[in-house]
């Protein structure tokens, strides 16, 4: 039962690992995205009416955005530490501070769709009788959903690497990981036990989002249609 | 737009709501632990027990820098089950009191502080203590014929000792007091990180080292433990802790800990530490092997 296996090679290791440890891996693997997944759903469901908001009504822009700014300057850290004083140790606490995190992408991606949709194109829907309602739903949306769903994407990505330093007030997720290989005698295939998942992660939901984006591009999706006809 | 802004108000107020479900602190088990190894195998130990005889989820909060952080988790109520306390630890932490050398003395003393002041329960010892240790390795041993400390007094000026850095300075039970409680100084001694002392005393580079006694270093190197027969260092017997708030709302919860009460040696648990440390098992890994291995998962177990 007592191996020496301070002999094999940092990969030998590292795949050993996985053979013991695989299921554990993939616990922490699947709580480490909910935890990101939870702070930028939030995030979405203020920043998006937020964003428009802001687009409609120009005076608010520039102060909502500089508030957005602001909180994108303090360290992930910094800003978990001080957030565990009101939320206390744990996922809460990181989950908030994912959501303050994301809250400038997905705003500021929203403002800029919105404002960057052909002026003629909202005239014409009101132009044939649409309400405000309407021109919101039917053109304003559909046409910047694309870009909305970039600011999701970078907040997404940004947010499991927060969720990672989640690990040091208790939150778990794959940083645990990463803290036992530095404290561990001879850590690291346990160091990258944990990193490369999360690396992995980022990776994946970049690919998958960025496919998304690209399916609600309007214009990728102009020439999709022509080519059909 | 009155509508989005009514959205975003009910929102806020929902996560004011969800930070302020924690202040009553019995809904959810919360297990905190220290950022070691052991304390990390115990608090698994408990999640699985705890999850397998009742229906309650258990809360993780694992890498806590030190015991008066997690001391203050248990206070603020982010947590109400602490996996791994150790008397002498909270002792001289929380409880401000002056070091004592008697283990049984110390452990109801602790209980009784704890009890009184805080309104925690802390429970007998698991069985383990992680305090300081004079260790040589067995060939040295033999040759000598060394089992306690005093053994090394007629040999010491001609040793060299491995001892962890903080503690040639320390007050109390550093280097200085304990070459007056045993009238005895070594040849040399080098200070060194704590984890490098098991590998100088195996390679034959000092001839006796200062370790923590449940190191799974112990096990592998098969070196002996001097026992210190005057009592020097202070006892460090290991207990879980919980708040008494969450054992009264939970009455079930207590027979499930005690389970483990008594039931892991300082041998079982340089072991467990071993398997995590040295041989890359995640410390949850350990935990449900150990608890499978010892037939915590049967029902002659559960009945008690």
């Amino acid at each position: 039962m007592m191996e020496d296996l301070s002999k094999l090679s940092t990969w030998e290791q590292f795949t050993y690992y996985f053979r013991e440890n695989g299921m554990y891996v993939l616990e922490q693997f699947m709580s480490h995205f909910f935890i990101s997944v939870y702070g930028v759903l939030l995030a979405a469901l203020i920043g998006i009416p937020l964003g428009i908001f802001i687009a409609k009504t120009s005076k608010l822009a520039t102060p909502v955005m500089a508030l957005a700014n602001i909180i994108q300057t303090i360290p992930a850290l910094a800003l978990m530490a001080m957030l565990m004083l009101v939320f206390g140790l744990g996922k809460t606490t990181v989950i908030v501070t994912v959501f303050l995190y994301s809250l400038l992408p997905i705003i500021k991606n929203t403002y800029t769709g919105i404002l960057s949709i052909d002026k003629s194109l909202t005239d014409a829907g009101r132009g044939m009788g649409m309400t405000r309602k309407q021109v919101l739903y039917m053109i304003e949306l559909p046409l910047s959903l694309s870009i909305i769903i970039t600011g999701i994407r970078i907040a997404l990505v940004v947010a499991i690497g927060i969720t990672a330093i989640g690990a040091f007030i208790g939150a778990g997720g794959l940083g645990d990981i990463i803290i036992r290989g530095t404290n561990a005698t001879d850590g690291t295939a346990i160091i990258l036990a944990g990193a490369i998942p999360t690396a992995l992660m980022a990776v994946i939901v970049d690919v998958i989002l960025g496919w998304l984006e690209r399916r609600f591009d309007p214009q990728k999706k102009q020439q999709r249609l022509e080519k059909m006809i | 737009m009155k509508r989005i802004f009514l959205l975003l108000m009910a929102t806020v107020l929902c996560f004011a709501g969800c930070s302020s479900s924690q202040e009553s602190n019995t809904d959810n088990i919360v297990i905190a632990n220290i950022v070691t190894t052991e304390s990390q195998i115990l608090s698994y130990m408990l999640k699985y027990l705890i999850e397998y005889y009742t229906d309650e989820e258990v809360e993780l909060i694992n890498n806590l820098g030190s015991s008066m952080v997690l001391h203050q988790a248990m206070i603020n109520g982010d947590a109400n089950i602490s996996a791994l306390r150790y008397t002498g630890t909270d002792l001289t932490g929380p409880l401000q009191e002056a070091p004592m050398k008697d283990s049984v003395e110390t452990l109801a003393f602790v209980q009784k502080a704890f009890n009184e002041r805080f309104n925690q329960t802390f429970f007998d010892s698991y069985g383990f203590e992680n305090t300081y240790a004079f260790m040589v390795s067995k060939e040295m041993a033999q040759k000598h014929n060394l089992t306690k400390i005093s053994d090394l007094q007629s040999i010491a000026s001609t040793l060299q000792a491995g001892v962890d850095t903080s503690w040639m300075n320390r007050e109390g039970d550093g280097y200085k007091a304990f070459t007056e409680a045993y009238a005895f100084d070594f040849k040399r001694t080098y200070p060194m990180q704590i984890g490098l002392v098991y590998d100088a005393v195996q390679a034959g580079e000092v001839d006796v080292v200062l370790g923590y006694t449940t190191d799974g270093r112990i096990a592998s190197y098969d070196l002996t433990v001097l026992e210190d027969d005057l009592n020097f260092f202070p006892p460090y017997d290991a207990s879980m802790m919980a708040t008494n708030e969450l054992l009264e709302a939970k009455p079930h919860i207590k027979p499930i800990m005690s389970l483990l009460v008594g039931k892991i040696s300082t041998e079982k648990m340089q072991e467990l530490n071993y398997l995590s440390d040295n041989n890359l098992m995640e410390p949850a890994v350990v935990a449900e092997n150990f608890l499978i291995e010892h037939n915590y998962f049967s029902e002659e177990v559960g009945d008690q």
